[in-house]
């Protein structure tokens, strides 16, 4: 407040005393400021301040004062302060003048731009011609030029109320008065700064100060009757606040829909478009506020300037076209046999393809599109699916068509949360709802962009939309097809119907296995580079950068045909400074390159061949001329590819194993095997590498492996177009190795500890199991064992007994020709044997003898041990072996046997009885059979039994348990005789 | 118990059959008692793993052939499972702790801690230790060797280490300076003709002396190896005859095929069908180390004077770089295709010399 200080030096101590205090009370009190003085001075929004009071006979004479360039806002707010504040104590004439000297230099820019903005529309309402324009300041510059070169059809155009617009100005006016260069000393205050870096205060307003200030204000005042509890001024802001909001966003409206119009006039031009881009671009390269990627800026805006493919834009177009009949209700063209523009060319090759008995790919996308609709008349496949690379424009094709189709787009992406019930939120918002605010009430298209990374969860809420049935379609088939549309309408709760494109870069991800077969697919080709040459010349002409086409086919060469690096790499060596671009330079940069991610096979295939002679580039040259010899450096430009190539694949072990598997198969001019050598020496050596990395977790020597394939091409790579294989042996013999390990670990599983401490895994692959196959195949008569010498039984029972011991056997096989056979089990045969040299074997009869004498062996073998366990039964059991010597059980008066066992079984079983509630019961009398049965006896009572329930009566039975076990009493025969 | 390998194999120190004053020896030191850890090794089928079950019945009685098989399961602290089976008796346990591949380690610190940390409560009957046997100890990784070094002194007082292994070359330097080392040579040529000729003599049969003497020098003095061929020579034809056809492995006979045609033809065609034989050899579970054992030892009859020394060294590096890789195809390959290369150069240079 220097200069003001200066100014009012001594002419009055009490403002200086109280500067602080007068400010705040400025602030607060709206006091108008006397009319006659100040009104002259004043510019158009004192006026208009006073116009809300008085009446608007006064806009001529402000439009006169707003041309003068100072005058703003802020001016106006400071000069009514010490008018309001000191009516009697200041000398009215002299003040008000000093403050707007003062306050010219600080009045904030953003104020009066908002001010322009009014002024313009006013004007441009009330007088087309006046020539003010005013100095547009750098924030509205984009928004003034547009409307200047628009100026007459703005004019022309009414859309809003008048009222509103004539009102805006002093709106604004009111709308600022509170601007302090200085932070108030009391209350609240937002501090502002501007473009230019003055700062300014804007104070907040308490409400009850407001209202106590207010008060007194109404006092002094000659005209307030206080009859409003608010004061009118206050009511007046507040009208006039909403008034300029309005304004503000109409007039944004306008500039909008006027851009719109011209865009879709110059695109209709074609080519008229890009001037506005480019004057757009000027504009921003003159700000310098080009921060806007030019991928963004030159992206596609029209069908007709896609880059991509034009067959699979043709193809998403008519799908997307196929849901016309469900989303706009349109009956439309696949009633019609076939549109007849885009299949020109189809059907002239299927008339080319006499026999189509295999469809081509194309043919069979166009199948599709073909196809009926279904009976919701959508088409048969719900979603589209494009796949395919980065950068070949998935993403823009999927939202300009989309738009061209007339639909609104929804996009989702892997930026979204991606959760299964989000997911469906989402899709059922986008599919089911529409904009009901806004213009634009055209359909929703969702757009799912890298869908390829959403989880399985998520792909399958998706594919449950897609499959979803309506409930009751009997209703809707019987009401006919123009009431089904109109149900449709009402219950879409369930039925989807719009359109869902999504996009992925890796079609064979394994949670899109599901969509893919419900998917439109659309794969999309590579750009051509011709194509995109030409729109990036054109980028370059735009940005004023010499680009010759050599240099952007080298640059498409080098990116893979990748549209947004090749523009990215263009930007950014425009903002280098870089005004121009030559073969050599893009040669040499290491930029625009990305991790290529070849095919396996493609790798392999140009580490074993020579590049193809090439004419030479200057980039190819340049390195020559840093080397020396032509010849070493094609060599070293090789190894650097190569090992770009090697370490950009990633699969190394796959890699290794390739190039293994087929470097024997290379035609070799190497009769010394000097290089083969080498090259086992290479593998050995990354062996050991990996074996180090693995083990100890030393990952940084993985740097080295990429020199692996180097030294393999530059051994082996040969012109002629080698032949590769898939690597399979190192998984074959892996697998097989398990096999056999697993074999034999079946084999010892089983194995007596005795026999088993002795051999272990490999003892037995080494030593014994080749000799033990020989050892068990004995030489034996073809004849029934009954007929065996003794010395051959004696065999046969050695044989039986190693088998067992070694857990051997013979299991009875069907061969896939259909012959029986007698296989080892566990299979050991193959572990110990080589397809090589075939041994011996015994007859099938021979083995069929010897598996039955085995199982009958076991069966020996394991009722011993049942024996060993309980000796009651031993008894039992000798009497009947020795009757029958060697024979499986004994079997004879089989009725007899089981009644014996049913007997045993009812004697054993018989328990202390218990009633309904497990307690046990007091027998009244005892049981006969269970007294009998005592613990050494339990054989004879078994007999006396049988001779007493049994042997005496033709009749018995057997009591079979039942399911219910609520109450069970055992019933005796002799009760029942 | 019917192959003549498991039937007549000696359970008492007494009754070995040969190395006689070895076993005194370990007769003596078991004698007092006590004993400390063990370290056997030697060759496969010279009679290790009988003579330690020899020194163990010494030592408990009878009741240490009562033998289990035990199924255990091992969580190791990477929530690992590892399912290990062990033979034990009341007195000993035996594992392989080598079963386990690379988490070898979780299982001897697991396994043998249990059992060490266990005292013997009524050491009155019993002896105050138990015993563990590992075997195949030189097939344990570095770190489960490591983990064993500390534990082997900790848990003195009540358990007894005794480590089987074939060559103590990959067993580490503090494990072979804490035992005692047994080694077990394999037995001469007339000791397997004795034995051979006794076990038949058990059997009833008749061994001519000659076939015998065949049998022992084809099986490489491997008892174990000898035995089994005998038996097989007595299935195929039992009036043995002296001249009559031994069985040999397979895989040795695959081997030998194999070494010929590396000798009859030097070509990247060639290594590649010796490449699918590697692989065979491989799959049959044939250790590589063996496999170039053997190769080396085919190749070098076929070679002379100082080809001979090239051709071991190389084999000699291709092995050691084999223990220390991991994918052994590509070492037995790349001495295979050293070989290769020495063989034609020296071949091509002789011939070279005859035309001069």
């Amino acid at each position: 407040m220097d200069e003001y200080d200066e100014m009012y030096g001594i002419e009055d101590e009490f403002e200086q005393q109280f500067a602080d205090e007068l400010e705040v009370m400025a602030e607060i009190d709206y006091e108008p400021p006397r009319q006659t003085k100040v009104s002259e001075l004043r510019n158009k929004k004192p006026l208009s301040f006073e116009d809300a009071l008085v009446s608007g006979d006064l806009i001529l004479k402000k439009q006169g004062a707003v041309s003068l360039p100072e005058c703003s806002a802020s001016q106006q707010s400071s000069v009514l302060k010490p008018a309001s504040l000191l009516p009697e104590a200041l000398d009215g004439s002299e003040l008000p003048e000093h403050f707007l000297d003062s306050d010219s230099f600080h009045s904030p820019k953003s104020k009066r731009c908002r001010q322009d903005v009014a002024k313009k529309l006013k004007f441009g309402l009330s007088d087309g011609g006046h020539d003010i324009t005013p100095p547009s300041s750098p924030e509205d510059y984009s928004r003034s030029t547009s409307n200047s070169v628009q100026a007459v059809p703005a004019s022309t155009l009414d859309i809003s109320g008048l009222g509103e617009l004539q009102a805006s100005p002093r709106r604004a006016t009111v709308a600022t008065p509170h601007v302090l260069r200085r932070p108030p000393a009391s209350g609240d205050y937002i501090s502002v700064t501007d473009s230019s870096g003055n700062r300014v205060y804007l104070a907040k307003k308490d409400e009850d100060t407001v209202r106590a200030v207010d008060s007194r204000a109404l006092r002094n005042s000659h005209y307030s009757l206080g009859l409003l509890s608010v004061p009118i001024e206050v009511l007046m802001e507040q009208v006039a606040e909403r008034r300029h909001r309005q304004v503000v966003e109409e007039s944004q409206r306008l500039t909008e829909m006027l851009n719109s119009r011209i865009d879709e006039e110059f695109g209709e031009l074609d080519g008229g478009e890009p001037e506005e881009d480019e004057q757009a671009a000027m504009d921003e390269d003159q700000d310098g506020t080009a921060s806007r990627l030019w991928v963004d800026r030159f992206s596609p805006r029209h069908y007709t300037e896609l880059l991509s493919d034009d067959f699979t834009n043709r193809c998403l177009l008519k799908w997307l076209k196929l849901w016309d009949t469900v989303v706009f209700g349109r009956e439309k063209p696949t009633k019609k046999p076939k549109p007849p523009q885009p299949d020109n060319k189809l059907s002239f090759q299927q008339k080319d393809q006499q026999n189509p008995r295999f469809k081509t790919k194309i043919q069979i996308t166009e199948e599709i599109l073909e196809a009926e609709l279904d009976q919701y008349q959508r088409p048969k496949y719900k979603v589209a699916l494009l796949s395919g690379p980065p950068g070949l424009g998935k993403t823009t094709l999927a939202h300009i068509i989309a738009k061209h189709a007339g639909y609104n787009v929804v996009e989702m992406n892997a930026s979204d949360d991606r959760s299964a019930e989000l997911f469906q939120k989402r899709i059922d918002t986008a599919t089911q709802m529409k904009s009901v605010l806004g213009a634009n009430e055209k359909p929703n298209c969702l757009v799912i962009d890298e869908i390829d990374g959403a989880p399985t969860a998520a792909i399958n809420v998706l594919l449950a939309t897609l499959n979803r049935k309506e409930s009751r379609e009997t209703d809707a088939e019987t009401a006919g097809i123009g009431s089904l549309k109109k149900k449709k309408k009402k219950k879409t709760e369930s039925v989807l119907l719009r359109p869902i494109i999504c996009i992925c870069n890796d079609l064979y991800v394994p949670a899109l296995r599901q969509l893919r077969q419900q998917a439109f697919l659309l794969t999309f080709p590579p750009t051509q580079p011709s194509r995109l040459v030409q729109r990036l010349a054109e980028i370059s002409r735009r940005q004023d950068m010499k680009v010759d086409t050599g240099a952007l086919m080298a640059l498409c060469e080098k990116t893979d045909n990748d549209i947004r690096s090749c523009i990215n790499t263009l930007q950014f060596l425009h903002r280098r400074g870089q005004k121009q671009l030559d073969q050599r330079m893009v040669q040499s940069m290491t930029i625009g390159l990305k991790d290529q991610n070849k095919g396996l096979f493609s790798v392999w295939q140009e580490i074993f061949q020579l590049p193809r002679v090439k004419r030479k580039r200057v980039g190819e040259e340049l390195f020559a001329g840093m080397d020396h010899g032509g010849q070493a450096s094609t060599a070293a430009h090789r190894l650097q590819h190569i090992l770009h190539l090697a370490s950009s694949s990633g699969e190394h072990e796959k890699l290794t194993q390739g190039l293994y598997d087929n470097f024997l198969s290379m035609k070799l001019k190497d009769p010394s095997l000097r290089g083969v050598c080498s090259a086992l020496e290479w593998l050995g050596f990354s062996d050991i590498l990996s074996e180090t990395m693995m083990h100890g977790q030393n990952f940084s020597l993985m740097r080295y492996l990429p020199f692996l394939p180097a030294a393999f091409h530059l051994l082996f790579a040969a012109t002629s177009v080698p032949r590769i294989n898939y690597p399979k042996s190192q998984y074959e013999a892996l697998t097989r190795t398990q096999h056999t390990r697993n074999a034999l670990v079946a084999m010892l599983a089983e194995i007596h500890p005795s026999i088993r401490s002795r051999v272990g895994v490999l003892c037995l692959s080494l030593d014994v199991l080749g000799l033990l196959l020989e050892v068990i195949c004995p030489k034996l008569r073809p004849v029934n064992p009954q007929l065996y010498s003794m010395r051959e039984k004696q065999q046969l029972v050695e044989l039986v007994d190693t088998m067992l011991s070694y857990n051997l056997t013979y299991r009875q096989d069907r061969s896939p020709e259909g012959q029986y056979m007698y296989l080892l089990e566990p299979n050991v045969e193959e572990a110990a044997r080589s397809r090589a040299c075939p041994r011996r074997q015994l007859t099938y009869q021979a083995k069929q003898m010897i598996a039955r004498e085995i199982e009958l062996e076991r069966m020996r073998r394991a009722e011993a041990v049942l024996q060993a366990r309980n000796p009651q039964r031993r008894n039992e059991e000798e009497k009947n072996t020795a009757k029958h010597s060697g024979s499986l059980k004994p079997a004879a008066r089989n009725h007899q046997q089981r009644l014996e066992n049913i007997v045993k079984q009812t004697v054993v079983e018989t328990r202390p009885e218990v009633d309904f509630f497990g307690r046990a019961l007091v027998p009244k009398e005892k049981p006969v059979s269970t007294a009998a049965s005592g613990e050494e006896g339990k054989a004879v009572s078994v007999e006396l039994q049988m001779g007493k329930a049994v042997g005496n009566s033709d009749v018995w039975f057997r009591f079979n348990e039942g399911v219910s076990n609520a109450v069970r009493r055992n019933v005796y025969i002799k009760d029942l005789l | 118990m019917s192959l003549w390998v498991d039937k007549y194999r000696p359970t008492l120190l007494g009754k070995l059959d040969y190395h006689k004053e070895q076993a005194n020896q370990l007769k003596n030191l078991v004698q007092c008692g006590d004993f400390p850890h063990l370290l056997v090794y030697g060759p496969s089928g010279a009679g290790k793993k009988t003579r330690i079950m020899c020194l163990l019945r010494e030592l408990y009685g009878p009741g240490v052939e009562k033998l289990r098989i035990e199924h255990q399961s091992i969580t190791a602290p990477s929530k690992k499972k590892i399912e290990i089976n062990s033979i034990a008796s009341n007195y000993h346990l035996e594992v392989n702790a080598s079963d386990a591949g690379n988490s070898d380690r979780v299982v001897i610190q697991e396994l043998i801690k249990t059992v060490a940390q266990s005292q013997q409560i009524q050491s009155s009957t019993q002896r105050e230790f138990k015993v563990v046997l590992l075997t195949e100890v030189d097939r344990l990784t570095k770190d489960a060797q490591h983990a064993l070094r500390r534990t082997m002194e900790k848990y003195m007082s009540t358990c007894r280490l005794i480590l089987c292994c074939n060559s103590t070359s990959k067993v580490i330097g503090p494990i072979r300076s804490r035992c005692l080392a047994v080694r077990v040579a394999l037995p001469s040529t007339e000791e397997v003709c004795s034995v051979l000729t006794s076990v038949c003599r058990k059997e009833g049969l008749l061994l001519p002396g000659e076939l015998a003497k065949r049998i022992a020098e084809k099986s490489g003095r491997n008892l174990r190896k000898a035995l089994l061929m005998c038996e097989a020579c007595r299935v195929q034809q039992y009036p043995f005859s002296a001249d009559q056809d031994i069985p040999d492995t397979d895989w040795e006979v695959y081997l030998k095929e194999t070494a010929n045609a590396i000798v009859s033809q030097q070509s990247p065609q060639r290594l590649l069908e010796v490449r699918a034989r590697l692989y065979e050899l491989l799959t049959h579970c044939i250790p590589p180390e063996i496999i170039i054992k053997g190769l080396v030892a085919e190749l070098l009859s076929n070679c002379d004077g100082h080809l001979k020394a090239e051709v071991a060294q190389a084999a000699a590096h291709y092995e050691h770089r084999l223990q220390l890789g991991n994918k052994a195809i590509y070492h037995l390959e790349a001495f295979v295709a050293k070989f290769m290369a020495v063989y034609k150069k020296f071949m091509e240079d002789g011939l070279d010399a005859m035309m001069i």
